[in-house]
């Protein structure tokens, strides 16, 4: 799948060398020229680094205060492990949020803003060729807002510093968080090329996002609804539980706590396998699913639940992934491994299925910018 | 002016084997059920200054931008120097100048920036450029405002910038698009005189324009358009030779009138600010007619062509299509 979709993105007039190339970054330097000369940019960014470390040092404050609340007022403590990991996922999380929220404003006006203000068929009518024309305004578009990330960076390293996490989480995050910037301004630029008016390619680009956002999860919630099915199963038999004996200390996947036996029934099962792609398409589930965790040992207590946001994400998702054949107790017979085991990484699936909607609306966008143009849409003007 | 239109018997020396001009043949355009363009035939010689007119809504523009390789005509072909923009994409738009009615710049762009970037789109030499960009900045006067923002440009310069931005790959087509709008008069006889000088030089140029005296003054020859069809094609000479009106005002209204009845010549009163009487004469009638009027007595106050050649083309164009 991956390897599929990351070739949707090629340019249908795909590259002649040096020349086309050439082409892009002469487009490049024209936008991002104007878009330093504005000072609009700079307002967002100082905006986009304050709220950030706002957040930041919300976060350590809160954990801080808690953790004094907890030392005051029981003798329980739990294990240190410093307020890393979660202020690195509250401001991984709220750095997504505004990355999405900037990308479309920055990129959904790209082409028909030119048409607009009639410089797009200033464009046309050089030797520049459609393709050229697209990808340079994708490049600057994500350029700008790469420039938010880069703001950013900062504290998803203090997230880092503080403890728990490593380099690579920061680094995995900020190229996956890149990606996903990426995507939507190509989404933005795609759709500005197919709408005449700026206003109305910004508010469809913010619609898009909001459908991968949280259309994804309606629509998974709701396809969960009509995926009904069966499993094949037989019947678990539990262990005695003891909550409060500590099990020995054992390595992760974790012999099961059941076995099974029995003939093989089908049990009714929600198969959400069927459904998981949309939950995929999720730029949090991308993004979480992408960012490593390791496989913990059990705590103490017997259970295995996932530690902060990322992990409770991305197990979500996988469980969601592998359906009732790969969740449910005794399927086919066999002993499922455990919540926290599942380790089919599901972000190359959602990521593949963004790139192919970003190429779909880029390539439906080079149509409409080739010349001589056959068709306009309705309403518009080329010069 | 009178050495420009010296020039202009001058046959153009061709650069390359197919110097043509443009040409657009039996071209048709549609958008939705609006006929824009419909079986249109064009032409504009090499070394020859064309003018398209026609009223507002004619097709001009579409025209133009058929023309400009911009726009694809539902049927009929183009050719820029024999070539189809179709199949021969790059090298007709390295042939092909054009300056829209729109005035399109990046306003946050100095004009030597805009000029720089529009080179480099056109994959000028990159040694090149920026003499030539200097070059072009000169010839439409800019060179002072070269490193404003293009934003603190006046109309009229930034109609210059586009002027230079259409020339600065040297084309040997220029379409121009209402080029004398919201120029002043100086900048207007400027742009004549440049027209003039290209033209010499064996680029085919093509103005629509609505200010029809400025084309007198720049066309070699005039495209009448209409509702989306050529009406006539006219050359300026002839256009003059088939007369125009003369608005001639006397002292005396009535005398001025008698002796016009007493040369059996058909007039019409017009009624202006000032009492006077106009009639369609040759320009050999005209000095004949003012001779005999003068010798007739009448006093006659002003004498002078109510329209230029083209307008009266024009307007009776109009007059048909009511």
């Amino acid at each position: 799948m991956s390897q599929l979709t990351e070739q949707t993105q090629r340019p249908p007039a795909s590259g002649f060398g040096a020349g086309y190339l050439a082409g892009i970054r002469d487009v490049v330097v024209l936008e991002l020229k104007q878009r330093l000369r504005s000072r609009g940019w700079y307002i967002m960014l100082a905006i986009w680094f304050i709220l950030t470390g706002l957040v930041t040092w919300l976060t350590w404050a809160s954990w801080n205060a808690q953790r004094e609340a907890q030392r005051a007022y029981s003798n329980f403590l739990p294990p240190d492990t410093g307020p890393g990991s979660m202020i690195f996922e509250v401001v991984l999380a709220f750095v997504l949020l505004f990355a999405l929220l900037v990308a479309p404003a920055l990129s959904a006006n790209a082409v028909n803003g030119d048409r607009a203000g009639g410089t797009l068929a200033i464009l046309q009518v050089t030797l520049l060729r459609p393709g050229q024309i697209l990808w340079g305004k994708f490049f600057a578009a994500w350029a700008a807002a790469l420039a938010f990330l880069v703001a950013s960076t900062p504290f998803l390293v203090i997230g880092v510093a503080l403890g728990g996490m490593t380099p690579g989480h920061v680094i995995v995050a900020l190229l996956m968080l890149a990606v996903e910037v990426g995507v939507v301004c190509a989404i933005g630029v795609g759709i500005s090329a197919l709408a005449g008016r700026p206003l109305f390619s910004i508010v469809v680009t913010y619609l898009a996002v909001a459908g991968l956002v949280f259309g994804s999860l309606i629509a998974f919630g709701l396809g969960t609804g009509l995926s009904q099915g069966t499993v094949m199963a037989n019947q678990a038999q539990y262990r005695n539980y003891e909550p409060l004996r500590p099990v020995p200390d054992e390595t992760a996947p974790q012999e099961p706590e059941y076995t099974c036996s029995g003939p093989l029934r089908a049990q009714p099962a929600v198969r959400t396998e069927r459904v998981a792609w949309m939950l995929a398409m999720n730029p949090y589930v991308v993004v979480a699913d992408a960012i490593p965790y390791t496989v913990r040992v059990n705590s103490g207590l017997g259970m295995s639940s996932p530690v902060g946001a990322i992990e409770s994400i991305s197990q979500g998702a996988r469980y969601a992934m592998a359906g009732p054949e790969g969740t449910y107790p005794c399927a086919n017979g066999e002993a499922k491994p455990q919540y926290l085991a599942q380790s089919t990484p599901l972000w190359p699936l959602g990521l593949g299925l963004q790139l192919l909607l970003a190429g779909l609306l880029m390539w439906l966008g080079w149509r409409s910018l080739r010349t001589p143009a056959h068709r306009l849409a309705r309403g518009t003007r080329i010069a | 002016m009178t050495e420009n239109w010296d020039r202009i018997g001058i046959p153009a020396q061709p650069e390359s084997p197919r110097q043509d001009g443009i040409s657009a043949t039996a071209v048709s355009r549609s958008f939705g059920q609006v006929h824009a363009v419909e079986h249109m035939d064009f032409h504009a010689p090499a070394g020859k200054v064309t003018a398209l007119i026609g009223p507002n809504g004619a097709g001009k523009t579409t025209l133009l931008l058929m023309l400009a390789s911009l726009l694809a005509p539902d049927s009929g072909t183009v050719t820029v120097d024999g070539l189809d923009p179709q199949n021969h994409r790059a090298e007709v738009r390295k042939r092909i100048g054009w300056m829209p009615d729109t005035l399109g710049v990046w306003e946050s762009l100095t004009a030597r920036e805009i000029l720089t970037q529009i080179a480099r789109f056109y994959r000028l030499p990159k040694a090149g450029i920026p003499q030539r960009v200097t070059e072009m900045l000169d010839r439409v006067r800019l060179s002072d405002l070269a490193d404003q923002p293009a934003r603190v440009l006046s109309r009229g310069q930034q109609q210059r910038l586009s002027l230079a931005r259409a020339l600065i790959h040297d084309p040997s087509v220029l379409l121009l698009d209402e080029p004398a709008s919201g120029l002043d008069p100086g900048s207007r006889v400027e742009l004549r005189v440049m027209l003039r000088q290209l033209a010499a030089e064996g680029k085919s140029i093509v103005v629509s324009s609505h200010v029809l005296s400025e084309l007198d003054e720049i066309a070699d020859a005039a495209v009448f358009v209409n509702r989306g069809r050529t009406v006539r094609h006219q050359t300026t000479d002839a256009a003059a030779a088939s007369g125009r009106r003369y608005a001639i005002s006397a002292t005396d209204g009535a005398a001025l009138a008698a002796k016009l009845t007493d040369l059996g010549l058909t007039f019409r009163v017009e009624d202006g600010r000032r009492p006077a009487v106009s009639l369609v004469l040759l320009n050999d009638d005209a000095a004949r007619l003012l001779r005999d009027l003068v010798l007739a007595g009448v006093g006659v106050s002003s004498f002078a062509p109510a329209s230029g050649a083209l307008e009266e083309t024009y307007m009776n164009l109009e007059g048909e299509r009511r």
